[in-house]
């Protein structure tokens, strides 16, 4: 089944990824000929006012790839750009000034930045950070740093800045070649980035943070990252902007400044790249040209059009422009890359020795509400357990328990015979859970392949500048995809998928993730009967087939007494009953629960 | 050391008035209004107007409430509402407005510094010290403030609706209570205590088109560490207004600035929900 | 009132009309660049330099131009700022392409300034006084530094009002920490002992820390020198709200902003090398001219503004002298030529600074400014060796 021959479509596939990156660098070589040949063409003012609205455009780029792509809302990259520039201002005023000292100042610069960023990162996205705190945090980076700038009195020049320091005072095209020149580097760098597979990561983190942690993807660390990389590319930036203009104040590493890129990117295209850096460039040249003539009322007009443009046209301008003239021009958008489906040798679970699932005590209180009581059992493997009981007695709490270290409040689980302590979710993926929630919780503007790649990230490699061709799923993934009919829709973004098609794409993830325990939470609600019976067949051949551990929760219960080898009872946070499937579904007990009877509940047996 | 103790104590009433409204409508909204510096401003200019059509200064107070609370029903209905669901947008949302009125008030009135006559100045015997009387005037303001929102949010029918909003809107609209109504008006009273507060610290101050910049994100720092209550914005008033007045006597006034917004975001990082207990 | 805001919205309105118009630029004519605070710490002040640019140079066009040039003024926002001063400059000398700046500006946006001009070859005449010492090739100087403003001031606190400690406040940019330093060495020089030097980032406006360490120190005077606009109303008013009444020197403050201030400003000592009291033939004849030409929308003329009005004249008589407009000729010519203006004989020939005539005077409670005493051609001392 595994290492299928090369097929013309997956030779395809191969290509597509190699077409794109010929695409990216046919438009950096039509930008470089713009470049190339601007600065004779444009009026010596024009080509000032454009050098900085250059390096500018390389810092919105980096706040588009936070907000718009990661869903970080960001004030700070305006401290990361005052960093670079104070560094080259600071270096070349007091220490030293030279080919290798303005060399030394720009690493000096990028190091500051990532040091600060990965402060930063550590402070606001640890596990369970609200994006709020996170823009908060964001927010206190350029004050502290400004306040920082003053307190530097003469050193940094205070609330003067510092200028007329030596620099490389080179015409005006050489400048603009270089700011140009980083600016398409960077860009065609991010526009790889973002279509590559972690680009779609960072977009589903965007969409549904708390999923991409049940998939196993570290969250917080790539949150960190990325924030570290974006401050070495605006620290760049602000290097070269200081290099050029010969001056630094602390306006450059100010608040105000950090608001202002937020409304370039917003108003030209957040989540676009180009739109941004060409908003950059088009709001700064214009109002560097109106700033003479009507300085409040072109403030008013862009505050007024970021306004508008959040309340109603939240995509920003240049994608409203680009939808329109693609209906003018009547194109279809760029098709999303589709790979290769292939099957992967799925690792056996676990270690033989080990039971897979022991609970030991665990119990969850809200304050003095008790949810779970002195919970304890276990699960062997190629067991398929399911947990039964009225709403309220604490099921999906119980799982939420088993998937998520940080949530008991109390007790022990095993897996394998690893605690799991506090682990949060991406943590507990990595010791074999696999969790599926009751509502498909999936992606909407990501397509059914790039779901599914997401699934793999704990076990795979993901490019940085490219959509991997092949798609590798085990055996069980593979087959609800194909049998479901989303092999060949795999390039359909989720929104417009069927509720059942929702459903098996979020247990393929989940399966995708090659977990060794399996917790569904009611899989069946809302399928067809074709739909509960495939999934009943699935289940049971991961149970049988592969030897993996499955529990689940599941109010139908004639679905459970079909495929569980055993069923477990809740009632009131505690475990009534603990059995066979005959024994429990035919009990007294049980439909006494399910009556809602008035008696008190008594162990089995009463 | 007694100055010291009458400049921590004017400084957090200052700052508690100041954060009030910023308080209710975060606590019933869920909201950060970045308007708020633009409020402050409003209610600067309603003091500045007072004092060019020759009333009385006491009465920069309720033309200053006035006015923001008209302004504020406008832009609850225009501009806050839209966004209900997407709450980092409504912070760039009122972040722009804050900017719209910023030029508007600046083509009106022009950049240049304004004056606003105070109601008292000059400085009084108190404790034995010579003390600004008007700083004094102020921490009674403060607290009739804080004793008037009290009162509103426990002993009137709006402040039991208000309330339930805060603590689980969804809930409170399935009991009955029209939280579209309850939002506009919160939003409504905070936009006019902003305005107030504006024209209270205009005396200290000079009215300018950014008089309330330097006041927004103290405000909101102060905000989110009290936790949405009313005690517990007087005690992070206390607490960290009067760091920033020892940091600023002892340290330097540069860094004072800064702290505020330093020990907030720990404070956050290390208790998220703040030190309050109230709301959500 | 209401009428004052209708104005302000129609001239608005009115701006945006007559940009967007953009007649286009007569030929033959001179343009005078003025790129000042319109926004920001010297909004302030701006409108007063401006109408003195403004009187300047409808009194030489209606004489006939210069050369037979009209004059043009060009004026541009520099945010009171470095930021927005390398704007103003790039457009003013790259966009617009000015034959002169001549201007007040913080050191800030003057710092930031001068590379431009620099780079672009314009001669620059600064009008505002500063903290001294700063050169270009490009630069002329027609407004004081700190060796002739401080002295009157500390000299009169020593004398007559017997004080010995001193107590520094200053907004924290080039130009305070430039005059608070030279203040502290000459009281020293004088025998006298500083007992605090407190700084304020510009921007800042809480004064509280800094008064409660004054009252603390118990100095017998105080000397300011702050940003001008805001933190010199704030400091002020916090300074009176906490009744603090020792002498107190205002190396920055205008006569116009310490009229505004009202009460608060009464008993505040200025330092000035002008003020409107002085008796002087060109000082009436100045004054009757802005009054006539601006009516009620008059903004007081003050030491920032009457500078420009008197650079205008002193750029008139450097191309009159150097026969053109060119740059290098009218450089060489300025160190040459002077004007009688308001202030006196001006001229800019002690290392590109001017020897000017200083004024002690001291605000009184209605807003009118007492002259105290007056030192004839102060000397600015050493501040460009190398040019």
């Amino acid at each position: 089944m595994s290492g299928e021959t090369l097929t013309a479509p997956m030779a395809e596939a191969l290509a597509a990824p190699r077409a794109q990156l010929h695409r990216v660098l046919r438009w950096g070589l039509f930008a470089t000929a713009l470049l190339v040949v601007a600065p004779f063409l444009l009026d010596t003012y024009t080509v000032n006012i454009l050098i900085r609205a250059l390096f500018l455009a390389a810092l919105a780029l980096t706040v588009d790839i936070l907000w718009g792509y990661t869903g970080v809302l960001t004030f700070g990259q305006s401290a990361f750009f005052g960093v670079g520039a104070y560094a080259c201002a600071l270096v070349f005023t007091h220490y030293g000034f030279g080919p290798g000292w303005a060399v030394f100042a720009l690493i000096l610069g990028i190091l500051a930045a990532m040091a600060v960023g990965l402060l930063v990162g550590w402070l606001a996205f640890y596990h369970g950070a609200s994006p709020l705190y996170a823009s908060i945090v964001t927010l206190a980076l350029p004050i502290v740093l400004t306040q920082v700038v003053f307190a530097g009195g003469r050193y940094t020049g205070s609330s003067s800045g510092l200028s007329g320091f030596p620099t490389y005072y080179w015409d005006l095209e050489v400048w603009f070649w270089i700011a140009g020149a980083f600016l398409i580097l960077v860009t065609c760098l991010a526009v790889l980035f973002v279509r590559s597979d972690m680009g779609r990561v960072l977009v589903a983190i965007r969409e549904n943070e708390m999923r991409c942690a049940y998939l196993g993807i570290p969250v917080s660390r790539i949150k960190i990252l990325l924030m570290v990389a974006m401050g070495a590319i605006g620290a760049a930036a602000g290097f070269g902007y200081a290099a050029f203009t010969n001056v630094v104040a602390p306006e450059l590493t100010g608040f105000l400044l950090g608001t202002e890129l937020l409304i370039w990117v917003a108003l030209g295209g957040r989540g676009t790249i180009i739109g941004p850096v060409l908003g950059t460039i088009a709001i700064d040249v214009t109002s560097s040209y109106l700033s003479g003539s009507l300085p409040f009322v072109w403030k008013l007009i862009i505050g007024t059009a970021f306004v508008l443009v959040i309340v109603v046209l939240p995509q920003g301008l240049l994608p409203e422009l680009g939808k329109a003239l693609r209906r003018l021009l009547r194109r279809k958008p760029a098709p999303r890359p589709v790979p290769t489906l292939q099957v992967t040798a799925s690792k056996p679970p676990g270690d033989e020795a080990e039971i897979p699932l022991v609970v030991e005590g665990v119990e969850r209180h809200f304050g003095s509400l008790q949810v779970l009581q002195g919970i304890d059992f276990r699960v062997g493997r190629g067991e398929l357990l399911s947990l039964v009981g009225p709403n309220g007695a604490g099921k999906t709490t119980l799982i939420r328990c088993l998937a998520d270290g940080m949530e008991k409040s109390g007790g022990r689980v095993v897996i394998f015979g690893k605690d799991l302590g506090r682990w949060p979710p991406d943590r507990c993926v990595a010791l074999g859970i696999g969790r599926k929630f009751q509502a498909a919780s999936i992606y909407d503007t990501l397509t059914v392949a790039e779901c599914l790649r997401l699934a793999r990230y704990r076990l795979e490699r993901f490019s940085l500048w490219q959509v991997t061709p092949v798609l590798q799923l085990p055996e069980a993934a593979l087959r609800i995809v194909k049998e479901t009919g989303l092999a060949e829709r795999l390039d359909v973004e989720v929104r417009h998928l069927s509720h059942g098609q929702k459903q098996a794409l979020d247990l393929a993830m989940v399966l995708a993730l090659e977990p060794s325990i399996v917790l569904l939470d009611e899989p069946t609600a809302g399928l067809t009967k074709t739909e509960r019976e495939r999934i009943g067949g699935i289940l049971t051949s991961l149970v049988e087939r592969e030897r993996l551990s499955v529990l689940l929760v599941e109010h139908d219960l004639n679905f459970v007494r079909q495929i569980s080898s055993r069923v477990i009872v809740m009632h009131q946070g505690k475990i009534v009953l603990d059995g066979s499937v005959a024994e429990v579904v035919d009990s007294a007990l049980v439909r006494e629960i399910y009556a809602g009877s008035s008696h008190p509940v008594t162990e089995a047996g009463a | 050391m007694s100055v010291l103790i009458l400049d921590i104590v004017t400084t957090a009433a200052i700052l508690f008035t100041v954060a009030t409204g910023l308080m209710i409508i975060l606590g019933v909204m869920k909201l950060i209004n970045f308007a708020h510096g633009a409020f402050l401003t409003i209610g600067g200019y309603a003091a500045y107007i007072t004092t060019l059509a020759g009333w009385s200064p006491w009465l920069a107070i309720p033309f200053a409430a006035l006015v923001g609370l008209v302004l504020g029903l406008v832009v609850e209905i225009f501009i806050v509402r839209p966004l209900y669901s997407r709450p980092l947008d409504a912070i760039l949302a009122t972040w722009g407005l804050g900017i719209i009125i910023g030029q508007l008030i600046t083509i009106a009135f022009g950049r240049e510094v304004q004056f606003a006559e105070p109601p008292v100045s000059g400085a009084v015997e108190f404790l034995g010290l010579s003390y600004s009387t008007y700083r004094l005037l102020l921490v009674m303001v403060a607290l009739i403030v804080g004793a008037g929102l009290t009162g509103l949010l426990y002993f009137t029918r709006f402040g039991l609706n208000a309330r339930a909003v805060i603590m689980n809107e969804d809930l409170a609209r399935g009991l009955g209570i029209d939280s579209t109504k309850v939002r506009l008006a919160t939003f409504g009273l905070g936009a006019a205590l902003a305005s107030m507060a504006g024209a209270l610290i205009t005396p200290l101050i000079s009215v300018d088109p950014n008089l309330g910049l330097p006041w927004l994100v103290n405000s909101f720092m102060l905000v989110l560490t009290s936790g949405v209550s009313i005690p517990g914005l007087l005690i992070v008033s206390l607490l960290l207004g009067g760091a920033q007045v020892v940091v600023s006597t002892y340290l330097s006034p540069i860094i004072g600035g800064l702290t505020i917004v330093v020990l907030a975001a720990l404070i956050l990082r290390i208790r998220p929900q703040g030190i309050g207990w109230g709301g959500s | 009132m209401m009428l004052h805001i209708k104005l302000r919205v129609l001239s608005g309105a009115a701006a945006l009309g007559l940009a967007l118009a953009q007649p286009a630029a007569a030929a033959d004519t001179l343009k005078i660049g003025v790129p000042v605070g319109l926004s920001g710490a010297n909004s302030v002040v701006a409108p007063s330099v401006v109408q003195a640019a403004e009187l300047a140079v409808s009194e030489i066009n209606a004489g006939g131009g210069v050369l037979s040039k009209q004059l043009e003024l060009v004026v541009a926002d520099d945010g009171s700022g470095a930021q927005g001063a390398q704007k103003a400059f790039d457009s003013l000398v790259f966009q617009k392409e000015v034959d002169v700046l001549i201007s007040m500006e913080t050191s800030a946006a003057r710092n930031a300034g001068l590379p431009i001009v620099n780079r672009g070859k314009v001669p620059y005449i600064y009008t505002s006084f500063y903290e001294g010492r700063s050169c270009s090739p490009w630069m002329y100087v027609n407004a004081w530094v700190p060796e002739q403003q401080v002295a009157p001031i500390v000299d009169h606190f020593m004398s007559s009002e017997g004080a010995k400690s001193f107590f520094l406040i200053g907004s924290d940019y080039a130009f305070g920490r430039g005059m608070l330093e030279f203040t502290k060495k000459y009281i020293e020089t004088k025998g006298g002992t500083v007992l605090g030097e407190e700084y304020l980032p510009m921007d800042g406006t809480d004064w509280t820390a800094i008064i409660s360490k004054l009252k603390a120190a118990g100095p017998d005077a105080i000397i300011t020198s702050t940003a001008g606009g805001a933190p010199n109303v704030t400091l002020t008013k916090q300074l009176r709200a906490a009744g603090v009444s020792i002498p107190y020197g205002n190396l920055a403050v205008d006569e116009g902003t310490a009229r505004g201030m009202g009460a608060d400003a009464a008993g505040i000592y200025i330092s000035a090398s002008y003020i409107t009291g002085i008796d002087s033939e060109e000082n009436k004849k100045f004054l009757a001219a802005m009054e006539k030409h601006f009516g009620g929308d008059l903004k007081t003329p003050n030491d920032l503004s009457v500078p420009q009005y008197e650079a205008v004249y002193l750029y008139k008589a450097a191309v009159e002298k150097a026969g053109s407009a060119d740059p290098e000729k009218v450089i060489a010519a300025l160190d040459e030529v002077s004007f009688k203006g308001p202030r006196g004989e001006i001229s800019m020939n002690k290392q590109r600074h001017a020897p000017l005539t200083m004024y002690l005077a001291q605000v009184q409670a209605d807003g009118s400014v007492k002259l105290i005493n007056s030192f004839k051609d102060v000397d600015p001392g050493e501040q460009c060796p190398n040019l």
